[in-house]
């Protein structure tokens, strides 16, 4: 019997009018987005590899360490098709500089917008956050929002899923033949499921019909090669689908079983749609915010990193007064004239000794003082950058991080807001995987002083003084952000899906309650 | 008897339940969006005039012709719009100020002031915060103007002819078109009493508020933005019934409403926009043109340097060194400075004007395609009525080009009316030494009449108009031959 029912559910919506339109439709959008993005993830991918290049030359043509200039960049996700996330948005490219920690972002910007100093057309700030996302050559398209694969589902499936619940009970039972169904030996419960078992088939057919799709269409684009791992999170995206669209089904089988007319049953189903899919997840990140401005705190801070910078001012003036040097740090021209000791050459500003001369004389004495300096400097600098590293993470955790994680909250109170953070938890473009590339670039930078102190770069005569020609800079360690793997990128998802899940079961226990107990 | 029909059609639908859900939902959202704008635009309008107002000061303190000229007129602000609440496009995105080009020094000389590339503001988009739209007046007529209708109109003629009372309709003396025009105004007018209803609960929150006086042209500007969204409402209560009367039916009548609906306004807009600029020219990325931009100018310094040379070696070469010989040498090179710097001033700028005119061409066309939906139409037409997003940015560049080149005339007419200068604008020995009065410095306006954002929004609005009666008749002739 309950075969039959649901064998009989299947052909009602598979033979349905809206069935097959709804299938059209999302197979129409399916296509032309998945081109559209393809086209974009090309763009970015170019975008990354001529930044990178631009990286590699600027290094090469970089004559002595103190004048690196490094710029780490997070390669473009192929899995951003699916569900974009933080992915086409959030900065890819970071500097990585002795006198700054890398860090997410940087609220200090906001309250004094003058901290930061010029350091050849790029500015150097207290944190050194991401800035420009790879992305269109054009940058005014970016007025036009762009669409990833998983919003099509989140809209149209899920519209697919109410309508094919809001009659499901209400219009058997306007008709008549819940009343006969019920005549024969089969329980309530399996009348139930036996509807959601066909509805789910129906909504899975166009999903899969659509990946399928996307799949060749991605087979066709030579930049887009998914890995075994990729695979495996586009199925982790399959089933969180799968579970999203069965709730809006549960929250359409409960109204209908409720209301039992099905015109008010339709009218409250579509609306709850709307307001759910469209309206609340745009309001509640317009409209609340609960961490505020946080100016204060920024303020406070901003006072404890200027008192970090005065004690290494500090430090570094008696480091001088025990030294022949006198004169303006970095180059001294009160002791170490321009016309008898530098041939040539300039110096950036601040405190951090940037310079690139050229020496008269390799061999004065006054050389190794200099040299001394240098050492000594960059390396104050590199533990007061330390320590103000420590003031500006705390900082960030408690303004910008706290506040995206309390969008995310307040948004997660919409199913769809659940399902779209749980597949960019998949796909890798959620906050934790930027947090992750954060703490890839920090690792790098620490890796790169390590480097430097190995080869004692520091207090070497390269560190300043072009004399003895280029630098090979293939001491420099690579830096290659990988992705989260699969197994942290589940865990990551596994909370919402668990929400999704657990919505799920409270709306099919409460569906199962009042259908047992009414009247048909 | 159409009145009659209107009447009772309002009657049935002012008291369902869709109506009652579309109210709350509609005021929910308007009110949502005054009390947002109050509490972010008073600081975006104090910080504007905070920073015009040291840019001004800053402008006054120069006194002499020659630093003026070299250091420009200052930043040059975009003016917050007082009707910021009424669409958002993308403005977070967009510069808000003129930036100048690059300076340089060569031999002792520096460059003068150019306009430079306002780049886009890319630390807005790169921002942890999850993607949203705002809550604006864009979106909530685009969206829900659209949707309500949809629901009231979509079992108009498909429900009747189910339960049968469309025969019995017409069993009476009443034409179809008299049916139909009843049942069209029903669905509009109920639909116009909750958006009228909500627009007043946004404009009295709104203008408790001191800080946002809107002038009369701005009333003007509101009673035109609410007759665009009617129109629209308009057109999707047509579409409404075009698919109602072609269905047998109503909820294969929803299904295909709201599919349309959801491509129509969800996707198009968005969609199109990015895939119609595939095919077209293709613009340099910021790269390439700063590379491009960069050899030019390298170009011409090398230029210069040559020049220097061919000079140095003449000035050796003249024994004769009366004061007056001298006088003339001396001229001689202020004028290929002057030339110099004028060359760089000019290339720079027309580099970047072609540059922003192949990207804003990409941005125009896309815009022109994704007109088929008229969401879009209706998005830039309020865009345009309120003066915020792209075509705004384009009038507010278009004021900074003005200004700076009054600018100019300015030190070109001071400069002429000093008989000791020797009228070699750009040098600064060449320039007149005399100081200038801080008031007769023109002052940047950056102000929107009436008339221009009218003219901006015209042909939204003429597009809307067309589509509204495109429909209409497309339910008249479905209607008409439609069987009961």
């Amino acid at each position: 019997m309950f075969w039959t029912l649901i064998r009989q559910e299947l052909l009602i919506h598979l033979m349905s009018a809206r069935f097959f339109a709804a299938v059209i439709i999302t197979l129409v959008l399916i296509v032309a987005n998945t081109y559209v993005l393809i086209g974009a993830h090309e763009e970015r991918l170019s975008d990354y590899s001529q930044r990178e290049a631009e990286n590699r030359e600027n290094i090469n043509r970089t004559l002595t360490y103190s004048y690196l200039k490094l710029k780490v960049q997070r390669s473009p996700n192929p899995l951003s098709l699916f569900s974009a996330g933080l992915e086409t948005h959030f900065g890819s490219e970071i500097d990585i500089l002795f006198d700054s920690i890398p860090s997410l972002s940087n609220p200090l910007a906001e309250v004094k917008p003058d901290e930061e100093y010029h350091w050849l057309f790029a500015k150097v700030y207290t944190l050194s956050s991401p800035r420009a996302p790879l992305g269109l050559k054009n940058p005014y398209l970016r007025l036009f929002s762009q669409i990833d694969l998983v919003f099509i589902f989140q809209v149209v499936l899920s519209l697919l899923a109410l309508l094919f619940a809001y009659d499901a009970i209400a219009g058997d039972s306007e008709i008549g033949t819940l009343r006969l169904v019920l005549s024969h030996p089969v329980g309530r419960g399996n009348i139930l499921l036996a509807k959601y078992f066909a509805a789910m088939i129906c909504l899975l057919l166009p999903a899969l019909m659509s990946l399928l799709l996307t799949l060749i269409q991605c087979s066709f684009a030579p930049s887009l090669q998914f890995s075994t791992s990729d695979y495996l999170r586009i199925g982790g995206i399959v089933l969180t689908t799968i579970v999203y669209l069965s709730v809006f089904y549960l929250i359409g089988l409960l109204i209908s079983t409720i209301t039992r007319l099905t015109a008010t049953s339709l009218m409250l189903c579509i609306f709850l749609w709307v307001i759910l899919v469209l309206v609340y997840p745009n309001w509640s990140r317009f409209t609340l915010n609960p961490v505020g401005e946080m100016r204060a705190e920024k303020i406070s801070a901003n006072t404890q990193i200027a008192q970090i910078r005065e004690e290494a001012n500090r430090q570094r003036d008696s480091f001088l007064a025990s030294t022949p040097l006198k004169g303006e740090p970095p180059l001294f021209t009160e002791t170490l004239t321009l016309d008898k000791f530098y041939q040539s050459g300039g110096f950036r500003q601040g405190n951090f000794p940037r310079v690139q001369v050229e020496l008269k004389n390799t061999v004065d004495p006054l050389v190794l003082d200099l040299r001394r300096y240098y050492d000594f400097a960059a390396t104050l600098q590199i533990q007061t950058a330390e320590k103000i590293g420590i003031v500006g993470q705390h900082l960030v955790a408690q303004t910008s991080f706290r506040q995206s994680r309390w969008d995310e909250r307040l948004m997660k109170l919409s199913p769809t807001s659940l399902y779209m953070f749980a597949t960019s938890a998949w796909a890798g473009t959620d906050l934790d995987s930027m947090i992750d590339y954060i703490r890839a670039a920090q690792t790098y930078r620490t890796a790169l002083i390590n480097a430097f102190h190995e080869r004692n770069a520091f207090a070497s005569l390269q560190w300043f003084a072009t004399n003895q020609g280029t630098i090979d800079w293939s001491i420099l360690p690579r830096f290659h952000f990988q992705r989260a793997d699969v197994s942290l990128s589940a865990q990551r998802a596994l909370t919402d899906m668990f929400l999704l899940l657990g919505t799920n079961i409270v709306l099919f226990m409460a569906t199962f309650m009042i259908f047992i107990k009414v009247e048909i | 008897m159409t009145w009659h029909i209107v009447t009772r059609e309002l009657y049935d639908h002012l008291t369902s339940l869709r109506f009652a859900l579309a109210t709350i939902i509609l005021v929910a959202l308007m009110v949502t969006n005054a009390v947002v704008h109050l509490q972010t635009h008073p600081e975006q309008v104090r910080k504007y005039s905070e920073k015009v107002i040291a840019s001004q000061n800053e402008l006054k303190s120069r006194t002499q012709l020659y630093t003026l000229l070299r250091n420009g007129p200052g930043k040059l602000y975009k003016r917050p719009a007082s009707l910021a609440f009424i669409a958002d496009g993308g403005d977070a995105l967009l510069p808000s100020e003129s930036v100048s080009g690059h300076a340089w020094t060569l031999y002792g000389t520096t460059s003068i002031w150019s306009l430079g590339y306002p780049r886009l503001n890319m630390d807005a988009i790169s921002t942890l915060r999850p993607n949203a739209a705002a809550i604006d007046w864009v979106f909530i007529i685009t969206h829900l103007l659209s949707f309500i209708p949809l629901l009231f109109t979509f079992d108009a003629i498909s429900g009747e002819r189910e339960r049968g009372t469309l025969r019995l309709c017409f069993a009476n003396s009443i034409s179809r078109s008299a049916l139909l025009i009843g049942k069209f105004l029903g669905s509009l007018i109920t639909v116009l009493i909750t958006f009228y209803f909500a627009v007043l609960f946004n404009l009295t929150l709104i203008s408790t508020e001191s800080w946002t006086q809107l002038g009369a042209a701005d009333w003007g500007r509101l009673g035109l933005i609410v007759l665009i969204a009617s129109c629209y409402t308009g057109i999707f209560t047509a579409v409404g019934l075009i698919v109602s009367a072609m269905t047998r039916e109503s909820r294969l009548s929803l299904v295909m409403l709201l599919l349309i609906w959801v491509t129509l306004v969800v996707f198009i807009p968005s969609t199109l926009g990015t895939l119609s600029s595939k095919w077209m020219p293709p613009v340099q990325s910021h790269y390439q043109f700063k590379t491009a931009k960069d050899a030019v100018i390298d170009q011409l310094k090398s230029n210069i340097r040559n020049q220097q040379e061919t000079l140095k070696a003449r000035q050796l070469k003249s024994v004769d060194t009366s004061p007056e010989n001298a006088e003339k040498v001396d001229i001689s090179e202020l004028e290929i400075w002057q030339d110099f710097v004028k060359k760089d001033v000019e290339i720079q700028e027309r580099l970047n004007r072609q540059h922003l005119a192949a990207q804003s061409a990409q941005v125009i066309r896309a815009r022109q395609i994704t007109r088929c939906s008229p969401a879009a139409v209706v998005q830039y037409a309020l865009e345009s009525m309120a003066g915020r997003g792209f075509n705004r940015h384009l009038q507010f560049l278009e004021h900074v080009n003005l200004h700076v080149r009054r600018f100019r005339d300015f030190i070109v007419e001071m400069d002429r009316g000093d008989p000791e200068s020797l009228h070699i604008i750009g040098v600064s020995d060449g320039m007149s030494k005399k100081p200038i009065s801080p008031e007769a410095i023109p002052i940047f306006e950056d102000k929107l009449t009436f008339q221009d954002t009218l003219n901006s929004a015209m042909m939204d609005m003429i597009l809307l108009i067309l589509l509204l009666s495109v429909s209409l008749s497309g339910a008249f002739l479905v209607f008409l031959r439609a069987d009961i």
